[in-house]
């Protein structure tokens, strides 16, 4: 265009110039101007038009030319700008220059710009990777859904509790990869209630391959810019544990509330009738007297085990190890219990190898161990059974052990793996005796923590079962 | 008056033991069993006419028996009181479908015992 309007004005001002001098010519010489009249002046002017007409067309080639030159060197040998010392090319060039200027400046942004998205391309991938890492080492399981309750993402915790695939899972409608129905009714409807950032908490049991267990499924939507839910996360945690451990506990205060009250009711009994006199004779007296010495013993004892247990547990008791036979200590254990085993003319039978054989171990917390152990085959089995004390030596395997037999009501397989847990009772014992569930408890922290002991128990129900413990036979 | 007669039920022997004696002392005549087994079918024989139980007991609970008893038409006026060691308070069923009528907690003073059985056999009769 400006090209145009450049090569217009120069045509135009060669040929007025043309016509100026023809005419000064002209009015110069008056004769030869009537001479030349006619044909003559044609032939001039033709001859003038095509000089001129030469003349612009092989200067604006060249111009031409020259411009072509110059662009390659721009395009294709790095030059930067158009030359713009020609005067013919000056204001083009200056237009192409300030043209190739405008792209650069437009590239330039560009290029800034892609390096910007490409660095928070990187940090938005290292964050997805370090968020997905994050909800693969929960140990709840995690499930995130879509918009069109699709799976976006699970974890293995997820996985393994409603046994499905996980590779397969991704983009899979969820009430197709989860099992429980009443689960994906909860993520859909929290989906559809569209309260932002809301948040439900469920409690919910569910069957899983590991058998029902109670879970805390907490569900939160996930909302995009447009405000409206875009998906939602399913945390479950698995509560089963927690809430066993919750029910024990209440078990244990009142287990233990209802074995110090039964003792403390003979006292208080048996101490109201001596004083208003209702034992009417020595014998009687003496019978009501005993009754309350053992009832306080038995009170004493079962106080001393829970303090024991919390005290030896929270490491306050100091541990003292000497070289010690657990013969010695089974038998201090035997005269103690013998009592409490002839008033259900149980016989207690002695199976006591060398006392040579020694370990290192606390005096007073493995005779209490023991005494636990005792008390309770005596205490499970029948009027009339047989408990058998037996301590052994493996030379070989370098350990010394105790164990207990009774011919007792026995553990079913279902129970004996917990019978060493705080506050747990078989519910065949529960009815067989009463109890705390604090004495095996003892027995598997004195054994297993005080000493890096290994706790035996094996059981038959019906037949009896068979507790103890090995320990490290020393030199 | 004819000599009443009153069925003890609880699984420690001690307490069994005392119980009984403080109210043959007070001329009642007493029935004693181990197990609300061993209750059950006492009472059913014997037809009491007052069941002290207490709660937590082998075999058949304190509870149990007591519905037991109410069910059965032989049985079924046979009024009742629980001992019991378990913080356990009577609720208005509880008498309605077991016969309890008063609860006594563990430990207690078999003086005030003997006062509760006099006021309920008192109140049956």
């Amino acid at each position: 265009m400006q090209r145009g309007t450049i090569l217009n004005l120069l045509s135009g001002a060669m040929l007025a110039g043309g016509v100026y001098l023809l005419a000064g010519v002209l009015y110069a010489n008056p004769s030869l101007t009537m001479s030349l009249k006619g044909g003559v002046w044609g032939v001039i002017l033709l001859a003038l038009s095509a000089g001129l007409s030469w003349w612009l067309t092989s200067s604006m080639q060249k111009s031409g030319r020259e411009l072509r030159r110059q662009l390659e060197c721009v395009s294709n040998r790095g030059q930067s700008r158009v030359d713009c010392s020609r005067p013919d090319l000056r204001p083009v060039a200056k237009a192409i220059n300030q043209l190739i200027e405008e792209v650069e400046q437009t590239i330039n942004a560009a290029n800034l710009k892609t390096r910007e998205l490409q660095i928070e391309l990187k940090v938005a991938n290292a964050a997805r990777q370090h968020a997905e890492a994050i909800i693969y080492s929960i140990s709840d399981a995690v499930l995130v859904t879509d918009q069109f309750d699709e799976m976006m993402l699970a974890n293995d915790a997820a996985a393994r509790t409603f046994d499905f695939d996980l590779k397969g899972s991704r983009r899979s409608p969820i009430d197709r990869v989860l099992g429980d129905q009443r689960i994906v009714e909860m993520v859909r409807d929290m989906r559809q209630s569209d309260s932002r950032g809301g948040r439900r908490v469920v409690e919910h049991e569910l069957r899983t391959p590991a058998g029902p267990r109670t879970f805390k499924v907490t569900l939160s939507t996930v909302s995009d810019q447009s405000e409206s839910a875009c998906g939602v996360v399913a945390v479950l945690h698995d509560m089963t544990r927690e809430k066993e451990v919750a029910q024990m506990k209440n078990d244990f205060v009142s287990n233990v509330s209802h074995e110090l009250r039964t003792p403390l009711a003979s006292i208080r009994a048996y101490v109201e009738m001596l004083i208003d006199g209702e034992a009417s004779d020595e014998k009687t007296r003496d019978e009501f007297y005993e009754v309350i010495q053992n009832e306080a013993g038995r009170l004493g004892r079962l106080i001393d085990n829970i303090l024991n247990i919390s005290r030896i547990e929270s490491g306050l008791v100091k541990v003292n190890k000497q070289p010690l036979s657990l013969m010695v200590i089974a038998k201090e254990a035997i005269e103690v219990i013998a009592p409490q085993a002839a008033l259900k003319n149980i016989r207690i039978e002695e199976k006591l190898g060398s006392m040579i054989y020694q370990t290192l171990g606390d005096r007073d917390m493995l005779y209490q161990a023991m005494l636990n152990l005792l008390s309770n085959a005596v205490k499970y089995t029948p009027d009339g059974g047989t408990v058998t004390v037996q301590t052994d030596v493996d030379v070989a395997g370098r350990t010394v052990s105790a164990r207990i037999s009774d011919t007792g009501v026995g553990i079913g397989p279902k129970d004996l793996p917990f019978v060493f847990d705080k506050f747990y009772r078989a519910e065949a014992n529960n009815r067989m005796a009463k109890g705390t569930g604090l004495g095996l408890s003892l027995v598997k922290h004195v054994v297993e923590v005080v000493h890096q002991g290994r706790t035996i128990a094996q059981s038959e129900v019906g037949k009896g079962s068979t507790f103890g413990f090995e320990l490290e036979l020393i030199d | 008056m004819s000599e009443k007669t009153i069925l003890v039920a609880d699984d420690e022997t001690h307490i069994l033991h005392v119980v009984s004696l403080k109210l043959r002392n007070a001329g009642y005549r007493v029935l004693t069993a181990q197990d609300g087994m061993e209750a059950l079918e006492l009472a059913l024989h014997e037809r009491p006419d007052l069941v002290i139980t207490d709660y937590h007991m082998p075999q058949l609970s304190g509870i149990e028996l007591c519905q037991k008893l109410k069910a059965d038409p032989l049985t079924t006026g046979i009024p009742a009181i629980m001992l019991t060691a378990r913080g356990y308070h009577l609720e208005p069923h509880d008498t309605e479908q077991s016969g309890i009528l008063r609860m006594i907690s563990k430990p207690f003073s078999p003086r005030q015992l003997l006062s509760t059985v006099n006021e309920v056999l008192l109140n049956a009769a």
